[in-house]
């Protein structure tokens, strides 16, 4: 009896089910006409004043300085392909729209690929800039009058959505943002960027927005830089910096400029929470002549593979206690309740899916690291989702996570 | 060389001549005053003897035959006088020889030879004589003087002060509490072309006082003079050929107190490139690592050899006096420098009031070499008492070699700042540089009487300037100091390897200058009607050329910066292995054509001179820099100003003036900044040019009384006002990448009033020589608010570079019996605004400063004398404070110099 009522209901269930299964889901498609791309760039050389599209599957050899005219607009479609040549630079006064896809990319380069060797996009006085699913590499290159340059600075109080792009191998700082911009810039991996200086993203002199789910390896300065200006005469900058990744930086430079995951001086504020911060040189800084009363900061991860960092190239040979400079000394930043903080090789350890533990990689180092959390990872719901944001209309819906870092399990983060 | 000088003192010694009997033996004095009158020129006519009366009036001829001759007197701003004297055989006549002043200044108009133009009663006459308000420094105040070049002595003129960079090299005039850029600098009344990278200036330290006669300073301007300059005209002029034979050589060696306290820092000048790779190459050579010289980067210290200066002089006439000639050289090598420390500081938003506050600490130390070398050249030749032709050429030569180190620890900022004193990161520069300059000043002129009315006179002259600075080069490095409170243990990173940069430059700035007058002069009754015309073109050519390398360490074997530590052994790589090409912001040329006309007239009556008249000053310039495709890339100008002018000089008595004048004038902006530059995409500060900058324009307004009791003594009293439309001021542009600019602005308007006092007096062998000068300015100048920095505000300030107190005071001593001359000669500065800080609120102040010199003279027997010049002798220090913190403190310290001199 017991045994029929049972299959009785497992069969009446399975009915169900199966019904259910037959019934089909709406679905609408609307037959477009094919738009082509507004005027079209043939593919082969390109240099001087350029507008128009940059077409999936055509590879663009940039022989001289690219200009985009203010009211003009320059847009790469996926999977377009531009090698630069000759240490030229793209120079935005219009807009610049940069449309890759996850699946094809859009790829910009140096002919011989290796760092500093173009000059980047010059994007002082642009109209908008918006860069998705993009591979920017190898610049750095000087430009006419020897002034190093960034992969991307804009100088210009305009939107700017940095989204899903890989900046790896620059010279110098990887984004330049200031002038009172308005940034977006979400699940960007930036790695192996500046000689033996240069921050990867260099907020200054205003600028407002998130910077969140970004990836930062192996930057020669700090992760993230967020300075208003020496002279005070903007508004202040002020940025939320959360859910961000960063290893090992700050170590090209020297022991004499020491870089950090995150930094906050000369009048900047912000929100600095829920980021993982591997064997850096300093953790999360916040400098005495910051808007310190206003810099917001907690839940985040601070963590080093070994007690102390040994530098042999220099007489006597250097030491460095890891663990001290997670908030160094004499900074307006101290330790946070709600951080989780490494007393020791294996104490907080953020458990990346991979990490070969190094400290000091050369400009230009490959990363096999996967710093995606393994479960039972102690960042893992540690983050903090209730802190108020200062811009969320820039955060591009990428809220923070309950999760630390920039990859977060529920997979909202970066996507690389 | 010094060997060829002694041979000329020899053969000079030839032309001695002894004495005879019969003779003529006489006083020349002052008419209205009864007071004798040294340096008036006596000639005997027939003879073709000629001699200048002594310090106490004197003269004498001897060896004349027996019976009648002509003697004749000449004496600037005197009327000319002959007077026949009977002569007996084997007896000395005496006359005395009254000369009164002239009821009409013939100045303008007479071609005849010089009269002594050196002496502090010559500078006194041409003051009272002048059509102007002048004051003037003659050679004979300069040799007394403490002072060894032209800006030394400017500034002791009432009304005159000096801006002086950090190191002091340089060196310009601040008239009247008016910035350099509003006075223009004359050599032989010919302005002169600038060997400076940006602006129109001449450094007067460049400029050694022994060659020179006087200096003048105008304050105010009549239509026949150029219209740029709304503070005054500052007129160099070089010796002129005497009427009778002049050799003179003198010689003296010096110490600066801070070399005996401190080392002079040295590096090796031999292995520097005087052309960057590029130029060398060619402008797509790829620069090498090993194209950079180290030498010129390795810091010695050493022990100085003494500064030495040589100056010789040699004029003399020929062909019955028709042909006169005047050649002179100084040498200067000279070691001088400066300690400096001091706070930078920015607002900081903790405080409520966003004042600065300082986040910089720095230490400075400059070890400075300069040689100059200036040769003048005068040939004079009067084809006949109506036409003379004169060619000037003056020739200034200046090398400087500075070494600068510089430690710069951060109190707060970019990296982060010190916890404690002693800590910080610290970044170190260390900059070499050599510069050579040459400055030449060629003038052709004729003065031609036409007829009993009319008088012509022109000039034609070429001016160049030209500077080269090859491979000025800086090594940055940086160390951190921190502290650990724990152990009480201060720890110190190694020294990093930075970056070098490496820089060329070179300008060359061209004049051409054509000019001629026409005056026509009539009497109707008791007045004299002068009236001129003219015009002055010039055409002026200037390129500007800069290119700079940047070397980047090689990261080490780990990819880190590496460890400096010595020049020798550091690795470089060239980061921009073209240089920076002609994209450099300091690469441009200029083409500036100036046309101007005037028409004057002057009115005499037996008290009062009336001038008028009105000038035009057509300007067009050119600026073109290098082609880039997205911005300006030239900018042209052209405009025309009409300037007017009137005053008055009332004669109350003989020996008392009352002026009144008004006239109009303007300034140009500075060359580069005019230049339609983008700054450079770098960190810090940086200042661009401002295409739309107007050139600045004054009205003009003095007042002044003139006493002058005794032909050595006066008393003036002045009040003047300036109103100044477009005046030039340096304001806050806004944020390019990271940077901060500045660019030139016109603010509105601004004013600048004041009071002039100056005083000669002698009491026996005592004498009192002061001036005093109180000056008023306001500009009302935009700055940013320092509560809300988006906006811009006005703010009412003074101007850059005035100073609202300016006391000079010197005692005198002088005993012509035991031949002594001393000078004790103080200063007092008050305080002067020397920077604009862009927030409002505050600017940079120099604080009050005191300085003291001393200076004496004794000769010994007839043709020598012994001098000594002590400057600086209170070390006084150079302060400038911003807010409520010392931003820099520049000890400079005593120098002392020893000398002898020779006179023929």
């Amino acid at each position: 009896m017991k045994t029929n009522q049972i299959s009785f209901w497992i069969a009446a269930i399975a009915l169900v089910a199966m019904i259910s299964s037959c019934s089909k889901k709406e679905t609408t498609n609307t037959v477009k006409p094919v738009i082509p791309p507004s005027h079209p760039i043939s593919a082969g050389n390109i240099s001087g004043f350029i507008k128009g599209t940059l077409l999936t599957g055509s590879t663009y050899t940039v022989t001289a300085d690219v200009y985009v005219k203010a009211g003009d607009t320059l847009l790469a479609q996926p999977g377009a392909i531009v090698v630069v040549k000759n240490n030229s630079q793209f120079i935005i006064q219009g807009v610049f729209q940069s449309m890759g896809s996850q699946a094809a990319p859009v790829s910009f380069n140096s002919d011989s690929n290796t760092p500093g060797t173009w000059g980047g996009f010059a994007c002082d006085s642009a109209q908008a800039v918006t860069i998705q699913w993009t591979k920017i590499l190898n610049t750095g290159g000087p430009d006419n009058t020897g002034s190093a340059r960034r992969t991307l600075v804009v100088s210009a109080p305009i939107k700017v959505d940095l989204e899903d792009n890989w900046i790896e191998n620059g010279q110098d700082d990887g984004l330049g943002l200031f002038g009172g911009c308005s940034i977006t810039v979400l699940r960007n991996t930036i790695q192996s960027g500046g000689s033996t200086d240069g921050e990867a993203i260099n907020i200054k002199t205003g600028a407002k927005g998130v910077v969140a789910y970004n990836v930062v390896f192996s930057q020669a300065g700090t992760g993230t830089k967020l300075e208003t200006a020496s002279v005070v005469t903007t508004a202040e900058t002020n940025v939320d910096v959360y859910n961000n990744t960063y290893v090992s930086c700050g170590w090209r430079r020297g022991a004499a400029e020491p870089g950090r995951g995150v930094s906050a001086g000369v009048s900047a504020r912000g929100n600095i929470y829920n980021n993982i911060i591997v064997n850096c040189y300093h953790g999360i800084e916040i400098f005495q002549d910051a808007d310190v009363a206003n810099v917001k900061y907690g839940n985040n991860l601070f963590y080093s593979t070994a007690n102390t960092f040994v530098d042999a190239t220099v007489t006597p040979n250097l030491i460095v206690d890891l663990r001290s400079g997670y908030y160094p000394a004499g900074a307006a930043g101290v330790p946070q309740s709600s951080d989780l903080i490494s007393t020791a090789v294996g104490n907080n350890d953020p458990m990346f899916t991979s990490f070969d533990n190094g400290f000091l990689y050369v400009n230009g180092a490959p990363n096999s690291n996967d710093f995606h959390l393994k479960s039972g990872s102690p960042a893992i719901g540690k983050g903090n989702t209730s802190f108020t944001l200062a811009n969320p209309s820039l955060a591009g819906g990428a809220a923070p996570d309950a999760d630390m870092g920039a990859y977060p399990t529920d997979g909202k983060g970066n996507k690389h | 060389m010094r060997k060829f000088y002694l041979l000329i003192s020899l053969i000079s010694c030839f032309f001695y001549a002894s004495a005879q009997t019969p003779s003529i033996r006489g006083k020349v004095y002052d008419m209205a005053t009864n007071s004798t009158l040294p340096g008036a020129v006596v000639q005997l006519d027939g003879t073709g003897k000629q001699t200048v009366t002594d310090a106490n009036g004197n003269f004498q001829f001897t060896g004349i035959e027996p019976g009648s001759h002509t003697i004749k007197i000449r004496f600037i701003g005197f009327d000319e006088i002959e007077k026949k004297v009977d002569v007996s055989a084997d007896r000395t006549t005496t006359i005395n020889i009254p000369l009164s002043t002239k009821a009409n200044d013939l100045k303008e108009v007479s071609v005849f030879g010089s009269v002594n133009k050196e002496s502090d009663e010559a500078s006194r006459a041409t003051e009272k004589n002048s059509n102007n308000l002048l004051n003037v420094v003659g050679a004979q105040a300069m040799q007394k003087s403490p002072d060894i070049n032209a800006a030394n002595v400017l500034q002791r003129v009432s009304g005159v002060t000096i801006q002086r960079n950090a190191g002091g090299d340089d060196a310009f005039a601040i008239i009247r509490g008016l910035e350099p850029r509003y006075n223009n600098v004359l050599v032989n009344g010919v302005s002169i072309a600038s060997p400076d990278s940006k602006t129109r200036l001449v450094s007067l330290s460049v400029v050694p006082s022994d060659l020179l006669e006087k200096i003048e300073v105008n304050k105010t301007l009549l239509p026949e003079m150029e219209g740029d300059a709304i503070g005054g005209t500052v007129n160099m002029i070089f010796k002129d050929a005497a009427d009778q034979r002049q050799f003179s050589v003198s010689s003296s060696i010096g110490y600066e107190q801070l070399f005996i306290d401190r080392k002079f820092l040295d590096f090796s000048k031999a292995d520097i490139h005087t052309y960057s790779p590029s130029e060398m190459y060619g402008a797509s050579y790829i620069a090498q690592p090993n194209d950079f010289t180290r030498s010129n980067l390795d810091f010695k210290s050493i022990q100085p050899p003494p500064s030495e200066t040589f100056t010789f002089s040699y004029g003399d006439r020929f062909f019955n006096k028709k042909l006169g000639f005047i050649i002179g050289d100084t040498y200067q090598n000279n070691y001088f420098g400066s300690d400096v420390e001091g706070e930078n500081g920015n607002a900081d938003p903790k405080d409520p009031d966003h004042r600065p506050r300082a986040n910089d600490i720095y230490n400075r130390s400059i070890s400075s070499r300069e040689i100059l070398n200036n040769l003048i050249a005068h040939l004079d030749y009067k084809i006949n008492d109506r036409n003379k032709i004169v060619l000037d050429n003056v020739l200034l030569y200046s090398r400087l070699e500075e070494a600068s180190i510089t430690a710069d620890t951060s109190i707060t900022g970019g990296n982060g700042g010190r916890t404690i004193p002693g800590t910080g990161p610290v970044s170190g520069i260390d900059q070499s540089s050599t510069t050579n300059q040459l400055i030449e000043n060629l003038k052709l002129s004729g003065n031609h009487i036409l007829g009993n009315h009319f008088k012509f006179d022109w000039y034609g002259a070429f001016s160049d300037a030209f500077a080269r600075t090859p491979d000025q080069a800086d090594i940055n490095t940086n160390i951190l100091i921190t502290y650990d409170p724990a152990t009480g243990t201060f720890t110190k990173t190694p020294e990093y390897f930075d970056e070098i940069d490496r820089v060329w430059a070179h300008n060359n700035d061209q004049d051409y200058d054509g000019a001629g007058n026409l005056t026509y002069k009539t009497t109707f009754g008791n007045a004299v009607l002068e009236l001129k015309a003219g015009g002055l073109y010039r055409h002026k050519t200037r390129y500007n050329s800069e290119d700079e390398y940047i070397l980047r360490p090689v990261a080490n074997a780990n990819g880190e910066k590496a460890e400096f530590t010595n020049i020798y052994d550091a690795q470089w790589t060239v980061y921009n292995p073209l240089g920076a090409g002609t994209f450099n912001i300091n690469n441009y040329n200029l083409l500036e054509n100036i046309t101007t006309y005037y028409g004057q007239f002057k009115l005499s009556f037996p008290r009062l001179d009336i001038f008028g008249g009105v000038r035009s000053e057509s300007t067009t310039q050119q600026v073109r820099i290098r082609a880039d495709i997205t911005n300006a890339n030239g900018v042209d100008k052209d405009y025309t100003d009409i300037l007017p002018s009137i005053s008055f000089k009332y004669k109350l008595n003989d020996i008392t003036n009352l002026r009144l004048a008004y006239f109009a004038s303007i300034a140009r902006p500075a060359f580069f900044e005019l230049v339609p530059n983008n700054p450079p995409n770098s960190n810090g500060t940086v200042t661009k040019g401002n295409p739309d900058l107007l050139h600045t324009t004054a009205n003009n307004y003095d007042l002044r009384y003139e006493l002058f009791p005794k032909p050595d003594e006066q008393f003036f009293v002045g009040v003047y006002y300036k109103d100044l439309t477009n005046p030039i001021e340096y304001a806050y542009e806004g944020n390019s990448n990271a940077a901060v600019v500045y660019e030139p602005i016109n603010a509105p308007s601004a004013k600048v009033a004041g009071a002039e006092l100056a005083y000669t007096r002698f009491f026996g062998n005592i004498g009192i020589s002061g001036n005093y000068a109180y000056n008023y300015s306001d500009v009302n100048a935009l700055k940013v608010d320092r509560n809300n920095p988006s906006v811009n505000v006005y703010e009412h300030r003074m101007l850059v570079g005035a100073s609202v107190h300016d006391l000079n005071v010197s005692l005198l001593y002088r005993n012509k019996k035991a031949g002594i001359n001393a000078q004790l000669a103080y200063q007092y500065l008050g305080k002067t605004l020397v920077g604009i800080y862009p927030d409002n609120g505050d600017n940079y102040i120099q604080q009050p400063m005191s300085t003291l010199a001393f200076s004496a003279d004794k000769t010994i027997g007839k043709h020598f004398a012994v001098f000594t010049k002590l400057n600086n002798l209170l070390n006084t220090h150079t302060t400038v404070v911003l807010h409520n913190f010392q931003n820099g403190n520049e000890v400079t310290k005593a120098t002392y110099l020893f000398g002898i001199r020779y006179n023929y």
